[in-house]
């Protein structure tokens, strides 16, 4: 993205010129304008190297299915082979620059393509099919484990020393140390099977099939009891490292002149722990919020395969083994860009949030 | 690569003994026979466990502590320039050495009594050693179960799973094998392969970060370019991918591979630190005597950014170790019996979750990592202290 190169024949009208390249130069500068170029290069790139490597995977979506085949019906492998191409519509012999314009292509026009393994559903369909389940479970969690960890790091931060700070540190530390899928598993086994607290079967799953879809209480609570175990896998796995970031920033910044000068002024404490202290400790931690958000997405393979859930990570993780690539190519690009734009966001955010950090001057 | 082999064995024993002599002679001729005879003791474990490597870098160790309680500093303003022309050059080299050796002796101590300071960081590494004793000193007395034991079926049982009992303290998995020995016997590859895999990863961000930091300019771009870009595109749905790929005949391409992908994090780190260090005064005076860049970065920079690093290396140890059981778990690495990972793997495609009785077949791996990675987590506090010489001299 460097400077346009000046053709000879418009070194004439240099004035003109010198205008343009102003108002071009400024766009440019503009850090908006910066980030958003740099952030679809970054998406063109992902797609680019993603696609080659995903047909780069030994097997490819027909081979797969012929296999099934002969496995599961046992038949012969001529007549499975004749089956599949009946079946799905992709030429895997094709060559590989063909495909990828034609992927491009499409993709300009804002068109995943279609799934190759699901009966030519579009890819877009099957996206806005699992993501809610991902974005409800995780989201939820992602919400409740931060606000759990901002207010009890606070309160830790502020009683330091004390007992409660000493047991709330030790468990903290404890939920940063072991890893998700330790969590899950000790619920489901130890809970579930072991002390036979809940019926591990209500429970995994994404939602009770025998009830119908819509607004009625019966399915909302149905989905809130099935999200639960996910929910508070997430919560406990991740609540600690709040908790850790928010103890250690709230007492460096009570250590600031200004809470000083607060308590000086005869603020009242009130004020002082929610304007003062509150607010500039939580800077460093809404930014870390923002990129969480944009690794929702790609965070709970494990978890999701463990209880069942129908999310985007376990429907990422059957497509990989079916080797449907254009779903895989369609999830890894709104993944990647959910990552680029919270990116983005945690920047302009930060800005917003502490005015000393503007970025472009003004 | 096998650099590690991380088993006890009686010709390792032998040179681990060969080793604690040099320490024992020198405790001897020192009057310092009790140091002596733990740095003995301390070379024979380490050269039984690890062999030659153990042995090696356990005399080394053990010899400076031995020499830097012997060794007198002998500095003396008024002698020193006059007789230098006296001294015999050999001597002289070998007084370098003497001095050199009860400096690293002085700093292992101190390092030691650091890391005891410190409860918590203490007990990870307590923890720590726990792990890596029983997966190296184990197999001696533990065999290994690896084949289907029918007759141990109980009456009226339906499958070969059993809970824990006095023969058997875990239990027995879905082919009645013992699962204490597959434990005792799976940790290794395991932590030897998230081990690696740290490694190799945080050398990679040191390197591709100070370098970018210290040249600055197109070299920084493309760099910091390359790191924002692996930081984007999702880790684990990548190494999903790319572990299809590659079918990983040995585990260590599998920590190659995670080294390649987890590096830019701490690259991003250690990039910004080196800026901020490089408008430092003794850096800029170091730029100025033109000392070159290899000089620059290991002489000045990088020791203080030793407890950055190490730290961070401790975290990048445990992700591997998550992203491998994570492979594992789905399936998607061969599975080479016995392991951690792969018991977790078909316990749950045995069923042992649903069945009361083979419980233990997924609780005894799963306890086991949680521990091992809650062990690496507190030892992290011990080493900011053993590392951070602020911290250090500030108690």
């Amino acid at each position: 993205m460097g400077a346009v190169p000046l053709p000879v024949s418009m070194s004439k009208n240099m004035g003109l010129w010198s205008q343009v390249k102003k108002v071009l130069g400024g766009v440019y500068k503009s850090y908006t304008f910066r980030v958003t170029i740099q952030g679809f290069l970054t998406l063109w790139v992902v797609t680019t190297c993603t696609f080659y490597m995903i047909r780069k995977m030994p097997n490819n979506p027909i081979q797969v299915k012929i296999e099934e085949f002969q496995t599961k019906q046992n038949l012969p492998y001529e007549e499975a082979r004749a089956k599949v191409a009946g079946l799905y519509d992709y030429d895997p012999d094709a060559p590989f620059i063909e495909q990828y314009m034609d992927y491009m292509g499409d993709l300009a026009h804002g068109n995943l393509g279609k799934s190759i393994t699901t009966g030519r559903t579009p890819v877009s369909q099957q996206i806005t099919k699992y993501l809610p389940w991902t974005l409800f479970a995780v989201g939820m969690g992602l919400l409740i484990s931060f606000v759990m960890g901002v207010l009890a790091g606070a309160a830790m931060a502020y009683w330091r020393g004390s007992v409660f700070d000493n047991v709330m540190t030790a468990f903290a530390s404890i939920s940063y140390g072991i890893p998700d899928f330790v969590i899950a598993f000790m619920i489901l086994l130890i809970g579930g099977i072991q002390l036979e607290i809940f019926k591990v079967g209500d429970y995994i799953g994404g939602v009770d099939p025998q009830l119908k879809a819509g607004f009625n209480p019966d399915y909302i609570q149905s989905l809130f009891k099935h999200a639960l175990l996910p929910v508070t896998t997430y919560v406990l796995a991740s609540v600690g490292g709040w908790m850790l970031t928010m103890k250690s920033s709230t007492i460096s910044t009570l250590g600031e002149d200004y809470i000083t000068v607060a308590h000086a002024r005869g603020l009242s404490q009130r004020r002082i722990l929610f304007g003062y202290v509150g607010r500039n400790a939580m800077l460093p931690l809404m930014t870390r919020l923002a990129i969480s958000v944009g690794f929702i997405l790609s965070g709970s393979i494990i978890i999701e395969t463990i209880f069942i859930y129908p999310g985007l990570g376990k429907y990422l993780f059957e497509m990989i083994g079916r080797r449907d690539y254009t779903t895989i190519q369609g999830i890894f690009l709104v993944t990647s860009a959910a990552v680029v734009v919270s990116n983005i966001l945690a920047d302009l955010l930060f800005g917003v949030l502490d005015p000393r950090v503007r970025v472009g001057g003004k | 690569m096998g650099f590690l082999i991380a088993i006890a064995s009686l010709p390792g024993l032998i040179i681990g003994v060969l080793c604690g002599l040099v320490p024992l002679g020198m405790g001897l001729r020192h009057q310092q026979l009790k140091w002596g005879i733990i740095g003995l003791a301390l070379c024979a474990l380490a050269g039984f466990a690890f062999s030659l490597v153990g042995g090696l870098v356990m005399l080394l160790l053990t010899t400076a502590v031995v020499i830097s309680y012997a060794y007198v500093d002998r500095e003396d303003p008024f002698t020193s320039r006059a007789s230098l022309d006296a001294v015999n050059f050999e001597e002289s080299q070998l007084e370098f050495l003497m001095r050199q050796m009860a400096a690293l002796g002085r700093t292992i101590r101190q390092s030691m009594r650091a890391l005891m300071r410190n409860k918590a960081g203490f007990l990870g590494f307590i923890g720590i050693l726990f792990f890596v004793g029983v997966s190296v000193f184990g197999p001696l007395f533990i065999e290994y179960d690896g084949i289907t034991h029918v007759e141990r079926r109980l009456p009226g049982a339906r499958t070969l799973f059993q809970g824990p009992s006095d023969e058997h303290i875990l239990g027995l998995d879905w082919k009645g094998r013992d699962i204490l020995s597959h434990m005792v016997h799976g940790g290794r590859n395991l932590i030897i392969t998230s081990l690696e895999a740290g490694l190799i990863a945080t050398l990679i961000a040191v390197v591709v970060g100070a370098i970018a930091a210290m040249v600055g300019g197109l070299v920084d771009q493309i760099l910091s370019a390359i790191a924002n870009f692996i930081l984007t595109i999702p880790q684990f749905p990548l190494l999903l991918v790319l572990a299809s790929i590659l079918s990983f005949s040995s585990r260590f391409y599998m920590a190659l591979l995670f080294a390649a992908l987890s590096w830019p994090a701490l690259m991003r780190a250690v990039r910004a630190q080196v800026l901020s260090l490089r408008e430092r005064d003794y850096v800029q005076a170091a730029i100025a005597l033109d000392l070159g860049l290899p000089h620059i970065i290991i002489r000045e920079v990088l020791p203080n950014l030793m407890s950055y690093i190490v730290v961070n290396m401790i975290f990048s140890i445990r992700s591997a170790m998550y992203y491998i059981v994570g492979l594992v778990f789905l399936g998607l690495v061969p599975l080479k019996e016995p392991d951690w990972g792969v018991m977790i793997f078909t316990g749950r495609q045995q069923g042992a979750i649903f069945n009361p009785d083979g419980a233990s077949m997924i609780l005894s791996p799963v306890i086991a990592i949680a521990l091992f990675q809650l062990s690496l987590i507190l030892f992290t506090r011990s080493l900011e202290e053993v590392f951070n010489p602020r911290l250090r001299s500030g108690l």
